[in-house]
């Protein structure tokens, strides 16, 4: 082949080759809005809380440059030192309460539904229900019901005559948060049996037909082939069961107000957050630690998500 | 694919870019109408413009309907659509709106600090040469005045914190009103006796408390005396008078309904107008709530309880906030001629008429007969509500922490003495006597 034909046979080829590789990568155009989108409504925001933690604040006047004086403030200064470790603490709590009464119970619930009984869809289905209800109706549904004057639940316990055991569920503080957690429980329990549902299904059927011929018990193959082969569906619900716990607000705000009574009893850091930055219009420096909180929290969530998931990673290496 | 990059990057940098410029900072001072000038003056006839006012008052919308339709019959140009929020939302609702410069014309104002944050920040047009304006009662214009004392709002009403009683349960049960302390302690032992919940305190929502504890406290720290004592730095809120009011507060839990601390306010009202309690407290607002639950309840008001039997019983009033314009408004005159028809005595009158409420406007006289009983006992005597009118600053201010320290009296997580600290501790981070 003459020299030129190969030249413009090779600049053939490659303009081919580039318009190939451009369809290809024009894909990547169908993306754009809702990168765009992505970016306003959540890069965005975000650039903005890091940016405003770092100025002084005077109502809704941006100020001077101060550095991390918000952060130190948060932290060091009262009463916002005692609000913020006080919020963690029932954040802490929410997590643990919810790994017991929702995660245990769900994962209890989807082996129970995932043996041979009658009627699976029909339990999956009543299990899932609450979850269609928006969490500001199930809040308002259950300050109904627990209402100390006319609740459904006190009166309930006069008539059955467990008169003794009817209590303000809210209005204490001894037992307004672990209402909270239960109802919160009772809301999101559908959607983690069918996850844990879905991780179920998922192992083989004939690993247990194996281990039963081995003479394995129903508690061992439980401890030993169960939990280990559902360890991904368990994971994913912990980890999002940590984010939910961390990030929960709107049942408590539906239940409790902002100010989250009685007397800071079921307050956490997203309700403190929502009063510091948008307590009042007044606002003080309240746009300036409110967002330092923000960034706070961010960064908890972030860096503790990432931390489990290296942590059940290496777990799911190892099996 | 390079392009592609190229623009993508760009898009990013400009977003980076708006957010490192600050997603909120006050409006340029040059290019509105400055609003101090001149009286509003009617804009010239053609499509008309429409105001968009907003309100925490979502119970008045209808009513607000019926002035608006008046307005609207007098000034054919000018559509204002009323846009009133959730009261715990509107804060922030707007905060936003400001921030953005969009949305609202006409804007509710929060009373005293609330007004003040909004007014230092540049977002309202001063409004002391708007005609009517001057004719207010100095002290309620207090309640819309920015730090460089400019009137930056049309007070709207004034409220006051009152004892709602049950006139017909007092008759059966050949009680008189109480006037002191005492008497209100004796009241409520015989009403308790006669299964009768004494008061219908809700706890739940933590300012009601302080306007209880401005009825009950204020003869025991001693009215305007200690106000402006306090107000000038000679005392404090740990002094022994004002903890005497806190301790009265604990002393009056056996007589709110059981676990009153989980009620909230819709639950006391229940508890008041179905009869099963005697006398509920809270603003005068709630008049008009219970006009509409239940226009036979034979209900009566008491003010604040006198320090002994015949003493001085003082108002305890307050401004519940005050109509501005938002300085980002497009239509600066048509809202001036708004703003100027709600500080005449015509809307007063109307707004008064129909809500049952004290008008902030002069010369405006009640229809409803509690209603002018409340203004000829201020015209006798009033207080101010403490913690709204001089201690709503701070963050959180020290009206909240007042309150929210309460709700921990009541549980028995705090004390008095606690209650009165953590008070001062709160108002000590801002407050500056008055020299």
């Amino acid at each position: 082949m003459p020299v030129l034909e190969k030249k413009t046979a090779i600049k053939t080829e490659t303009a081919s080759a580039r318009s190939v590789n451009w369809k290809k990568h024009m894909v990547h155009l169908f993306l754009l809005p809702a990168l765009l989108f992505y970016i306003w409504f959540q890069v965005y925001p975000i650039l903005s809380a890091f940016l405003n933690s770092f100025f002084a604040w005077d109502g809704l006047k941006r100020g001077a440059f101060i550095g991390l004086e918000n952060f130190v403030r948060l932290f060091t200064e009262s009463p916002f030192q005692e609000t913020f470790f006080r919020g963690l603490g029932h954040n802490v709590i929410f997590f643990i309460g919810i790994v017991i009464t929702k995660l245990a119970v769900a994962f209890l619930i989807a082996l129970v539904i995932n043996s041979k009984i009658r009627g699976k869809e029909f339990f999956k289905m009543v299990i899932f229900l609450p979850k269609l209800l928006s969490v500001i109706v199930v809040g308002f549904l259950f300050s109904l019901i627990l209402n100390p004057t006319y609740g459904a639940l006190n009166t309930f316990l006069a008539f059955i005559g467990l008169q003794e055991w009817a209590r303000p569920w809210l209005g204490s503080p001894d037992t307004a948060l672990y209402t909270i957690i239960l109802v919160n429980s009772w809301y999101g329990l559908g959607f983690a049996v069918l996850i844990f549902l879905a991780g179920l299904q998922a192992i083989p059927t004939e690993i247990y037909d194996a281990a039963k011929i081995d003479g394995a018990s129903g508690l061992t193959m439980l401890w030993k082939m169960t939990i280990p082969l559902a360890m991904p569906s368990i994971m994913v619900m912990t980890i999002l069961s940590f984010i939910g716990a961390f990030e929960t607000f709107e049942l408590i705000f539906a239940m409790q107000g902002s100010q989250a009574g009685p007397y800071f009893s079921t307050d956490v850091l997203a309700t403190y957050f929502y009063r510091l930055a948008f307590g009042s219009v007044a606002g003080g420096e309240s746009i300036g630690l409110g967002s330092a909180l923000a960034v706070v929290l961010f960064l908890m969530i972030s860096s503790a998500t990432a931390v489990l998931l290296f942590f059940f990673k290496r777990k799911e290496y190892e099996q | 694919m390079r392009r592609v990059g190229v623009w993508l990057f760009c898009v990013v940098l400009m977003l980076v870019l708006a957010a490192c410029n600050g997603g909120t900072s006050a409006p340029a001072s040059g290019g509105q109408t400055d609003g101090s000038t001149a009286p509003a003056t009617e804009p010239a006839k053609g499509e008309p413009v429409e105001l968009v006012m907003y309100s925490w008052r979502t119970e008045d919308k209808e009513a607000y309907a019926k002035f608006i339709a008046e307005f609207e019959r007098q000034h054919s140009n000018i559509k204002v659509k009323f846009k009133p929020f959730k009261s715990t939302e509107y804060n922030t609702i707007l905060s936003n709106s400001l921030t953005s410069g969009t949305g609202v014309d006409i804007v509710q104002l929060r009373p005293y600090s609330g007004a003040t944050s909004i007014a230092d920040a540049g977002y309202l047009l001063p409004l002391d040469e708007v005609k009517g304006v001057a004719e207010i009662e100095r002290t309620y214009l207090d309640a819309a005045r920015g730090s460089d004392q400019k009137v930056y709002g049309v007070p709207l009403s004034i409220n006051s914190a009152v004892i709602f009683y049950n006139k017909k349960l007092f008759e059966e049960n050949g009680l008189e009103a109480p006037q002191t302390w005492d008497e209100l302690l004796q009241v409520s032992t015989e009403l308790q006796k006669k299964g009768i919940i004494p008061i219908a305190q809700a706890g739940k929502a933590s300012y009601l408390l302080s306007i209880t504890h401005s009825v009950i406290g204020t003869s025991s720290y001693g009215g305007n005396e200690y106000v402006d004592q306090l107000l000038a730095g000679q005392t404090k809120f740990t002094d022994g008078a004002f903890t005497e009011s806190i301790k009265r507060m604990q002393e009056l839990a056996p007589f709110f309904p059981p676990d009153f601390i989980g009620i909230d306010d819709k639950d006391a009202q229940a508890l008041f107008y179905t009869g099963k309690a005697a006398m509920y407290i809270n603003g005068s607002y709630r008049l008009e709530t219970f006009e509409k639950q239940s226009t036979d309840l034979p209900i009566d008001i008491l003010p604040a309880l006198a320090k002994e039997k015949g003493g001085e019983t003082p108002m305890i009033n307050w401004v519940d906030g005050s109509y501005g314009i938002a300085k980002s408004t497009k239509h600066p005159e048509e809202a001036k001629v708004f703003v100027e028809w709600l500080a005449s005595k015509e809307f007063g009158q109307m707004f008064s008429d129909d809500l049952n409420r004290l008008s902030a406007i002069s010369g405006v006289t009640p229809k409803h007969p509690l209603v002018q009983k409340m203004t000829q006992l201020s015209e006798k005597s009033m207080a101010p509500f403490l913690m709204l009118v001089h201690f709503g600053e701070g963050t959180p201010t020290t009206k909240t922490t007042f309150e929210d320290s309460l709700q921990g009296l009541y549980i028995n997580k705090i004390d008095v003495d606690k209650v009165a600290g953590d008070t001062q501790a709160s108002a000590d981070k801002w407050f500056k006597p008055k020299k």
